[in-house]
């Protein structure tokens, strides 16, 4: 049984250093790998909550609008998707930011 | 990318030199075959009365040409063609890379900035054919002239940014539901190890089991809908996008004229 344990806790430490074998701090080997994966998972939390905010706002405009007019509830969609897809892309921008920190690595430290 | 990407099923080896075809290349030729034998077998033997393949090729057509009717006006069908290859091709692309161990073209950023350069220089083409050289490009410089070191750059920096917003939300969509994906499959590898680890007492199999049940539960029973569902939206956002861009290089002139009149 202890072994067993040993072995369980083995697998769940092993991994992440294992995933950072072949990801980013091994790569850089410098203080900069390290730094890039903060800097990747606040710019992205920072990202995402902002652009809920914002998608918030447009779909609750949206769904307001809706009600008010079913007839015109199409168009109205087709322009909510439009300003959504907008807004989403912004967070898209820091996701790719956030990508190429991680895996391209342009700066090495 | 590679250390959280699986290898895909096949790859083709390179004739001129060592190694191997890029994958997105590969499956961009397999998303080209699938097209065209759709295309093939659904305008083989054409009938007045459309039945199979020709039926369902001509409704998702003429969906296309009710979305160009809706946004750009009847006077935008001759750019059929190239709005609905480019709408079929990324969703064709996307859903292709929801079956395992298949690559998506479309989740790698030299296919999308392709599709969105193409959009690029063919709604420049389009307005400039439309309008005129210098009639399209006066509309850079705004309503009035007193504005327009102002307007210049401004429009050319939203111009230049339009493709590159193209790209990179195609890209980034596709390519992070896939690392999404692969992280939820790697905590499912994780969790039957410790079920592994612990196995010999009944601990390890309630862990293993149900946790591994959930995993698969949640990524079909969710991830897989919202993946199918992004890879649609996804497509449908670049077709409408191309269309308000062209829409936007060729109604320009009528609203230019109206106002000056």
């Amino acid at each position: 049984m202890s072994r067993s344990l040993m072995l369980a806790l083995g697998a769940v430490f092993a991994f992440p250093g294992l995933s950072a074998a072949q990801g980013p701090a091994a790569a850089t080997g410098g203080w900069v790998g390290p730094f890039a994966v903060i800097a990747a998972g606040i710019g992205m939390a920072l990202a995402a909550g902002l652009c809920g905010l914002g998608q918030g706002r447009a779909v609750a405009a949206a769904v307001d609008a809706m009600a008010r007019q079913p007839a015109a509830a199409a168009r109205i969609q087709t322009a909510m998707i439009i300003g959504l897809a907008l807004i989403e892309s912004l967070a898209i921008y820091v996701l790719v930011v956030a990508m190429i920190l991680l895996f391209v690595q342009p700066i090495k430290g | 990318m590679e250390a959280i990407e699986h290898p895909p099923i096949f790859r083709l080896p390179a004739i001129f030199s060592d190694g191997y075809i890029p994958d997105h290349v590969t499956y961009t030729w397999l998303v080209m075959i699938i097209l065209t034998g759709i295309a093939f077998v659904a305008s083989r033997r054409m009938e007045l009365v459309p039945r199979g393949a020709q039926n369902f090729l001509e409704v998702v057509l003429e969906q296309f040409q009710a979305l160009i009717d809706d946004v750009i006006g009847p006077e935008g069908r001759p750019y059929l063609p190239l709005i609905a290859t480019l709408g079929l091709f990324i969703l064709t692309g996307n859903l292709l890379s929801l079956i395992p161990g298949f690559a998506g073209p479309t989740a790698n950023l030299n296919t999308t900035a392709a599709c969105a350069l193409i959009v690029f220089v063919s709604y420049h083409a389009i307005g400039i054919r439309k309008q005129g050289l210098v009639n399209y490009f006066k509309h850079f410089m705004g309503p009035v002239p007193l504005l327009a070191p102002l307007m210049v750059p401004i429009e050319l920096i939203s111009h230049l940014a339009r493709p590159l917003s193209l790209s990179l939300r195609l890209f980034g969509n596709m390519t992070g539901g896939h690392i999404l994906l692969a992280i939820i499959f790697f905590l499912m590898g994780l969790d039957g190890l410790i079920g592994w680890a612990l196995s010999g007492s009944k601990a390890g199999a309630l862990v293993g089991g149900i946790g591994g049940l959930i995993m698969v539960v949640f990524t079909v029973g969710f991830l897989y809908p919202l993946k199918i569902l992004v890879s649609v939206l996804q497509a449908f956002i670049f077709v409408m996008l191309t269309m308000l861009y062209i829409a936007g290089a060729t109604e320009e002139a009528e609203h230019h004229h109206a106002e000056h009149h």
